[in-house]
């Protein structure tokens, strides 16, 4: 076919729309490693200390205010998992007989990411991550209820109000109020032999470390859970047994949201992308629906039907 | 393009879009459906006064069910039909495929608004829908922001508006003293048409790939045959095939019920379109599949490579039949083809959130069946669909037909209507304004 | 008060009365251990690293005046005292405290208690410790408890207005006890709904502990004030917890193994009562700790008889014995949940009516290509057009040269 001045012209305009989109997209090309708040906050759980009172569960229900789950046998508090009423539970791995491991009590609550899945998947930052603690938190203005945290997280860990109308996500969020307070969160501060602690993060990872160089091969793996995991948590675990056993998912330190939206992010960018396609579509669309028109007058002459858009 | 002998008297063309007439909207199957439709709409109120763990069977470790994932991220492609036809119609020239412009428009916009009730439903907490439009809350990286604002924009805006031509042209007809309206309006959809429908180009792409993002950010929660740095990519990919297959079904089903001929040629180019579209999707697959590393997992996934096969054959086999002439030219085998091609789509886009989606972790298991109530509320919402298509179908002039249909409706509507005129309007005789 | 026989206004302290009566410094020592035991927090006097400092702080009070009256009452708050044995009453009465009135246990009767009584009250007039024991009626002007002619709410008046400090002893003097149970017939009710004006300590049980008493008389004599009280005025040190906190059973009750029946194998292997109708978890008291008799293990619960919440008003005879009790602070049980677990539920009904409908779009599907199928052959006879009879002869008819419509 003919190239006629108007397709240069065309070629050009889309040619200059990608160049700005490549543009665009370059500019974001490395990759990202999420780092925490300088004054990230923290938990330190030990496994090996732990012996499983369950303090920690009680001093979080009454810290925060919700009623116990006594949904079992309306007698005890005894969720079987994290719940619209429990932010935080203690679970017992028994190995099976011949396994050669020791049980384990293993704390699950809110790992507070360093990149969470949460806070990136929500669409109206109802949950968010504090600039300077690194806390993670839920608004209750900003949820629309769409759970798309509940699938994104990877540990599972926001718990919805399937019973309710006015339903909320439940999760940990570090006993904030007692935070800003001065205080420490409320299972910290009530654990006996003092198997979960607070503190700023990069003090606990030392300390966690210093634990491990104490006592080599006492720690499984001689590692911390939680130090690069899905690009590092907040709440760091050690533990005999392998983690695996406890609940605590095999996850690379690459898992994360910056990793895994990085080319939505880049074509996406200033929404170079979309904007260059609309731009070039409305050329070409200009062009031939005058040309359909000019048809469409044609034919409405000849047939004296109406034409139809 | 002409390939036909002017000679060649059976062979049907589609020159305009015309009324089921003469049948009547009320029948048998419109009340079965309309039926569901209601009973669905007073399930929706049970599943607001009695919440989502009464109606449904979502747990924590499934929170998303079928309206979710099979409503919106399924049928939604199903209703992708008028992008890929429309950007074939305007911007690569194939002129004949306007003949069916109207009705994959009209199903697209009544796909994507019953998905948007589907949303409606399924969200839980919708008072707080505000948040749409306060700026600083946005969270921009999130793919459900963007199919939020995307969808809803797109149905209530550019679709809605390439849907009101045939509104606005029965008005004229059958509403005289609307014609002032008509006129006044017709010009300005005229002088806005490309950058409407340009933005209905646009924003089907943004949405389609967001679909396929959201099941993106779960990671490895999705097995690793679906999960992929391109999921966005196949999903908008596969919505454009999928809708044009859902075209050529629903054109095919219309014409079977109502007695209307095939244009064949019409046929052809959709076909043709949608091969185009097909191959090069099936074959992106199975490369990332295979730079991934994830080969062998085909063979080895357990049921899930049954239903990776069943998916890939029932798109691949389909198209690779329809490209011989013997089954494109006969309508009960293109008919079927294409329905295997939507089924094999279906199930690729709602595979990674519900069969592939593996949320246990080291030992959770997590189950989800829908309840009945929400299997209802789902089929309600389809069901809705179909009826308003059904009314649209047979009060709009959508369902493409040759001339000689469109003066067969006039001296049907004349015994109704006898002042009603839709031909005849020539050089000098009265004439809408808008034909200028 | 008592005082020196030389010296009329020096009392005398229950450490010169205690060396004067001979008792061996051991003993005491036994005695103070025994309140540092039975009153283990709360009570300022016995927080001491050791029974010395107890000892030396108790040695130098003075012994006071107590008059003790009875009124709607079993004496059961008595014998309770009674059952003492470190110190036994006979020391407590001749040692630390100087009993100058009380009807059970006094030699004298008739005119000679009346005149006690009226000496007592006149000569330590707003130093002696009222000791009521049993409920004061109140209908028809109190006639059905009179003493000496004068009625019990008179006698309250009187005496109580005069009193250092008022120890209503027993549920009775506390808000009724037995004699205000059902339809209260008499209108009976406890010291603090009369007495106003005067600290009044209640000290409920049916009977209570005995060193409830002991504990909250030497914390007056040490500090002035009665010890801390909770906002129904009994002692913290004693009622400040419920039985089910410190419940030697209470293992059981977390591990979920409940008596259903008296004398049934949970009842035989003595494990927890609350499904008996123990009222442990909603009674205020320190029987789980102290038991009766000072004698471990002799109590309700110890011996299988589930609690009946003698001390609560409210719970004690009013509440049924066998109905259950609530539950106030809810806590974790012994069991944990595993690592494990599914989440969800498969629902088969719902699992046939999705197949079903699948089937059945499926089957729609295929019969109408069936008859896509059938009607292709009558479809030749549709696809050629005649042109229309009513179009103006200058107006072709559809143009096929064209080769693609007109419509859009």
């Amino acid at each position: 076919m003919n190239v006629t001045r108007r397709d240069l012209l065309k070629i050009g305009t889309l040619g200059g729309a990608g160049v700005a989109v490549g543009g665009a997209i370059g500019s974001s090309a490395q990759e990202e490693v999420p780092t925490p708040p300088r004054n990230a906050v923290g938990m330190l759980y030990d496994s090996t200390k732990c012996i499983g009172c369950k303090s920690c569960v009680v001093a979080c229900a009454d810290a925060n205010g919700l009623q116990p789950d006594t949904r079992v046998d309306s007698l005890h508090q005894a969720p079987n998992d994290l719940n619209s009423f429990t932010k935080n539970i203690i679970k017992l791995y028994k190995p099976k007989y011949g396994d050669g491991a020791t049980f384990a009590f293993v704390k699950r609550q809110c790992m507070h990411c360093v990149d969470p899945f949460c806070v990136a998947a929500c669409p109206f930052h109802a949950l968010e991550k504090d600039k300077v603690t690194g806390v993670v938190s839920w608004t209750p203005d900003k949820c629309i209820g769409c759970r798309y945290c509940q699938l994104a997280c990877p540990y599972q860990i926001p718990k919805f109000d399937w019973d309710s109308f006015n339903a909320k996500i439940v999760k940990c969020e570090f006993c904030k109020e007692r935070l800003a307070a001065g205080k420490e969160p409320a299972c910290t501060y009530v654990c006996p032999p003092k198997a979960v602690i607070f503190g700023r993060r990069d003090l606990l990872l030392r300390e966690a470390h210093r634990r491990i160089q104490e006592h080599p091969d006492k720690y499984f793996e001689n590692r911390v859970y939680g130090e690069r995991e899905a690009g590092g948590t907040q709440v760091l675990y050690l533990s005999a047994v392998n983690f695996d056993l406890l609940g605590l998912p095999h996850l690379s330190s690459t898992e994360h949201p910056s990793n895994w939206l990085r080319w939505e992010e880049r074509v996406l960018k200033f929404f170079a992308l979309p904007v260059g396609i609309y731009v070039g579509m409305v050329t070409f669309l200009k062009q031939n629906f005058r040309e359909h028109e000019a048809e469409m007058d044609e034919e409405h002459k000849k047939t004296g039907l109406m034409p139809q858009l | 393009m002409n390939s036909h002998t002017q000679s060649d008297l059976t062979v049907v063309r589609w020159q305009r879009g015309v009324p089921v007439f003469g049948v009547p909207i009320v029948n048998k199957n419109f009340l079965f459906l309309a039926s569901i439709a209601i009973a669905g709409s007073a399930l929706v109120i049970y599943r607001e006064v009695a919440g989502l763990g009464a109606a449904t069977g979502l747990s924590d470790g499934f929170p998303w069910g079928i309206w979710k994932t099979f409503n919106v991220m399924t049928l939604t492609a199903l209703g992708s039909g008028s992008f890929p036809i429309g950007i074939a119609a305007w911007i690569f020239r194939k002129r004949r495929l306007h003949a069916v412009m109207r009705v994959t428009l009209l199903i697209s916009f009544l796909v994507y608004f019953t998905g948007l009730l589907a949303i409606a439903v399924d969200v839980s907490r919708p008072w707080n829908v505000y948040n749409l439009l306060s700026v600083y809350r946005w969270n921009t990286i999130s793919p459900m922001w963007e199919v939020l604002w995307c969808m809803p924009l797109y149905c209530l805006f550019p679709l809605f508006l390439e849907n009101t031509p045939p509104v606005l042209e029965q008005w004229w007809y059958f509403f005289p003293p609307g014609r002032g309206l008509v006129v006044w309006l017709v010009p300005i959809i005229r002088k806005t048409y490309p950058y409407v429908v340009a933005l209905a180009y646009t924003l089907p792409i943004l949405h389609q790939s967001a679909l396929g993002a959201l099941m993106l950010l779960t990671g490895n929660q999705v097995f690793p045959l679906w999960q992929t740095p391109m999921l966005p990519l196949l999903y908008v990919w596969a919505a454009a095939f999928i809708g044009v297959a859902t075209t050529i079904c629903s054109v095919l089903l219309c014409c079977l019920t109502w007695k209307r001929p095939i244009d064949q040629s019409i046929m052809d180019e959709l076909v043709q379109l949608m091969s185009w579209l097909i191959f090069p999707w099936l074959a992106l697959r199975l490369l990332d599949i295979a730079v991934r590393g994830r080969f062998t997992l085909m063979f080895t996934g357990g049921w899930l490579s049954v239903i990776f096969w069943l998916e890939m054959l029932s798109i691949f086999v389909p198209a690779f039949y329809l490209r011989r002439q013997k089954y494109r030219h006969h309508p009960y085998l293109l008919f079927r083809n294409c329905l295997l091609i939507v089924a094999g789509g279906m199930l690729y886009r709602f595979s990674p959130t519900t069969f592939a989606y593996r949320p246990w972790r080291v030992g959770i298991v997590a189950y989800y069946t829908p309840t009945v109530i929400e299997i209802i509320i789902s089929l309600s919402f389809i069901c809705t669909c179909i009826c308003l298509f059904l009314i649209a179908v047979k009060r709009l002039p959508i369902l493409p037909a040759p001339l000689q249909q469109w003066y067969e409706s006039e001296s049907y509507y004349r015994n109704f209507y006898p002042y009603i005129q839709m031909s005849g309007y020539g050089k000098d005789q009265h004439r809408p304004s808008y034909a200028d | 008060m008592v005082t020196h026989a030389d010296d009329p206004d020096r009392p005398v302290t229950i450490g010169e009365q205690l060396k004067r009566a001979g008792i061996p410094r051991r003993d005491f020592l036994k005695f103070c251990t025994q309140l540092m035991i039975a009153a283990p927090v709360g009570l300022a006097l016995t927080d001491k690293l050791w029974a010395g400092e107890v000892a030396q702080e108790i040695s130098g009070m003075q012994r006071p005046s107590v008059i003790w009256l009875h009124f709607q009452d079993c004496t059961g708050c008595t014998e309770t005292l009674l059952r003492t044995s470190r110190p036994g009453v006979d020391d407590l009465i001749f040692n630390i405290i100087s009993l100058d009135y009380h009807e059970t246990l006094m030699p004298g009767s008739g005119k000679q208690a009346e005149q006690a009584l009226r000496s007592a009250v006149e000569n330590n007039s707003g130093r002696y410790f009222l000791v009521v024991e049993g409920s004061i009626p109140t209908k028809e002007e109190g006639i059905y408890m009179k003493l000496a002619g004068r009625p019990a709410t008179e006698m309250l008046e009187q005496l109580g207005s005069r009193a250092k400090a008022v120890i209503a002893i027993g549920s009775c003097a506390s808000w009724g006890g037995v004699p205000s149970a059902g339809d209260n017939p008499t209108g009976a009710v406890g010291v603090a709904d009369l007495l106003r004006g005067v600290p009044i300590v209640n000290l409920p049980g049916c009977p209570p502990n005995p060193y409830n008493l002991i504990g909250t008389v030497l914390e007056v004599l040490r500090t002035g004030n009665p010890p801390e009280l909770d906002s129904d005025l009994r002692p913290k040190f004693a009622y400040d917890r419920v039985i089910h906190i410190q419940c030697p059973r209470r293992a059981h009750f977390d591990s979920g193994r409940f008596a259903q029946a008296f004398g049934d194998d949970g009842h035989r292997h003595g494990w927890c009562l609350y499904k008996l109708g123990c009222k442990g978890p909603d009674t205020h008291a320190g029987c789980s700790v102290r038991m009766f008799n000072e004698t471990p293990d002799v109590w309700p619960i110890g011996i299988g008889a589930p609690c009946v919440g003698c001390t609560e008003k409210g719970i004690a005879f009013n509440i049924p014995i066998f109905e259950q009790a609530t539950v106030h602070n809810i806590t974790p049980p012994d069991t944990y949940p595993s690592v494990s677990l599914s989440q969800g539920r498969p629902a088969n009904l719902a699992t046939g009516a999705a197949g079903v409908i699948v089937g059945a779009a499926v089957g729609a599907a295929w019969a109408a290509a069936q008859k896509l199928k059938s009607s292709e052959e009558s479809a030749a006879e549709k696809l050629i057009p005649s042109p229309p009879s009513d179009i103006p002869p200058e107006f072709p008819a559809d143009d096929k040269s064209k080769g693609q419509g007109t419509g859009a």
